[in-house]
């Protein structure tokens, strides 16, 4: 028992890497700050792709589906195995988009934004789609017999009443983002779990990746209770039967 | 109908999760333990519980239950002398150390060099190997070796030799350090990064097996590899030195060598 927590809980040892494991952090942090933004644009392009109507645009929304399915039935890693290991490869492409190091940020880092946000935009399309399906269908029909198109009404009428349901379930996915960051670790992208396990090569003691964990939770810890909070915010509206403002 | 038999599903697969936790949890005399990445060797004899991180060709390679290569063959022809037949545990390499001097597996053969800070974790055999580093780098670079380094994003795999060496001697713009060897040479190849450092033979497989890379430089090390074993396990240190130098005295050793690495073993180690 003893060596158990000599091997995990060491804390000399986290002190004395505190500053390289926290840099590796910030570095997860910094990727999951790009991917949410990207993927939150993605998962919604791909949610009203999925609902366009008629006859004539049901190539784009099988394409659509078919991605969304596919892309949340392979495993991120694979993916992230996949871009990194590829795109390098396709001659057509600039040298700069096949090894990319915008911004001064390693190529790994963007190989891990593009496979996190093609990934998690299809995660969060579906969670957008369910916000959308949730809206009335007498909501569309009614803003359609107004006058507006399929466009216009989404745009004015069900996306805004859609987001306001989806906060918690988006919320779940974003933790869930911000830990799989750590996959991109595979490709050599010097964040927190890589650092922790240079540190394991190095002293033969694992308490630096527990030092890492115990950063993600100051912040997924939080997170997870504000999921909490909303649903139930969100069930007091629906319970005292208050209407949810459109903008 | 239809829920009785979904029960008895589940019921099936929680047994058998329970079963596979079960062998994967026993202690450090669990020899018989039924986990899939654990595979015998075959032949006779009592078994030898081998960790190794799977694959580092030409030293360990192949699929579970035919694992192959310099390391696997050696550690089963001194097996053969000492009457225990050996058998692998695929493991990952930073924690290997740690794990069989916690009496995971009895015994390490994963070109580990023998270093004093692993000494402090566990004892090593005598020396079965004499390395080199290399300095890989794609077809037509013009870096020459460690001294060009300079400035260029350099891999490596976590936690070995060659990392070390990057980071002591060469001025790398980057250094990266990949999970498993194969992952460094495979950007090499794909030209994320311009050179890697590894052991020499490995990057002599790369260039033979996959192509497009060279060696631009051996750098001699002075290192050699060892077989670890957790530090209070001496009668099996002993054996495992005599049935090394049996191996060696008749001439085995020299076969395996040639087989792996298509070059005469060094007299420091065959005298």
């Amino acid at each position: 028992m003893g060596e158990f927590f000599n091997q995990y809980f060491d804390f000399d040892v986290m002190g004395a890497h505190f500053s390289e494991v926290l840099e590796g952090f910030l570095r997860n942090l910094l990727l999951f700050a790009v991917v949410v933004v990207l993927a939150l644009s993605w998962g919604l392009i791909l949610a009203l792709m999925r609902q366009l109507p008629g006859r004539k645009l049901l190539p784009i929304r099988g394409l659509t589906i078919a991605y969304i399915d596919v892309l949340r039935a392979i495993p991120i890693l694979i993916i992230i195995l996949l871009i990194s290991g590829g795109i390098p490869y396709l001659e057509f492409l600039p040298k700069e988009i096949r090894i990319p190091q915008w911004f001064g940020q390693p190529d790994p880092f963007w190989f891990g934004v593009l496979a996190l946000t093609l990934v998690y935009g299809a995660y969060m399309a579906e969670v957008y789609r369910a916000g959308i399906e949730a809206v009335e269908p007498g909501q569309m029909e009614a803003a359609r017999s107004l006058g507006m198109s399929h466009g216009q009404a989404m745009r004015h009428v069900v996306v805004p009443q859609a987001v306001t349901k989806i906060p918690a379930p988006m919320l779940n996915e974003m933790i869930s983002l911000l830990k799989d960051t750590t996959l991109v670790s595979v490709i050599a992208y010097a964040e927190s779990v890589l650092i922790g396990r240079e540190i394991l090569a190095e002293r033969f003691n694992s308490s630096a990746i527990i030092l890492a964990g115990a950063m993600f939770l100051v912040i997924t810890l939080p997170a997870a209770r504000l999921v909490d909070y909303l649903i139930r915010r969100n069930q007091g509206k629906v319970a005292r039967g208050a209407h949810i403002e459109v903008g | 109908m239809k829920k009785t038999r979904l029960t008895a599903l589940f019921a099936v697969l929680l047994v058998g999760v329970v079963a596979m936790v079960a062998a994967g949890c026993g202690g450090d005399d669990d020899t018989t333990g039924g986990g899939a990445e654990t595979t015998s060797a075959g032949g006779g004899g009592e078994a030898l519980t081998v960790g190794s991180d799977i694959p580092y060709p030409p030293f360990e390679q192949g699929k579970p239950g035919e694992y192959t290569g310099f390391d696997i063959e050696l550690i089963e022809a001194i097996g053969a002398k000492i009457g225990r037949t050996p058998e692998f545990t695929d493991t990952s390499f930073e924690t290997i150390f740690r794990d069989v001097a916690q009496g995971k597996f009895e015994a390490v053969i994963s070109a580990a060099t023998i270093t004093e800070e692993r000494e402090e974790a566990v004892a090593f055999s005598d020396p079965y190997y004499l390395s080199e580093q290399a300095i890989l780098v794609k077809e037509g670079s013009d870096i020459t070796g460690l001294d060009d380094l300079s400035g260029k994003t350099v891999g490596a795999q976590q936690g070995t030799t060659g990392l070390e060496l990057g980071k002591e001697k060469a001025d790398a713009g980057e250094l990266r350090p990949y999970p498993e060897g194969p992952d460094a040479v495979n950007a090499l190849k794909s030209g994320t990064v311009e050179a890697v450092i590894i052991d020499a033979p490995v990057a002599q497989n790369a260039v033979e097996e996959s192509g497009g890379v060279e060696i631009a430089e051996k750098v001699p090390t002075d290192e050699t590899y060892g077989i670890a074993l957790a530090k209070n396990n001496t009668e099996l240190l002993d054996e495992i030195n005599q049935g090394l130098e049996e191996v060696i005295d008749d001439g085995t050793y020299t076969t395996i060598y040639e087989k792996w690495f298509k070059l005469e073993p060094p007299k420091e180690i065959v005298g």
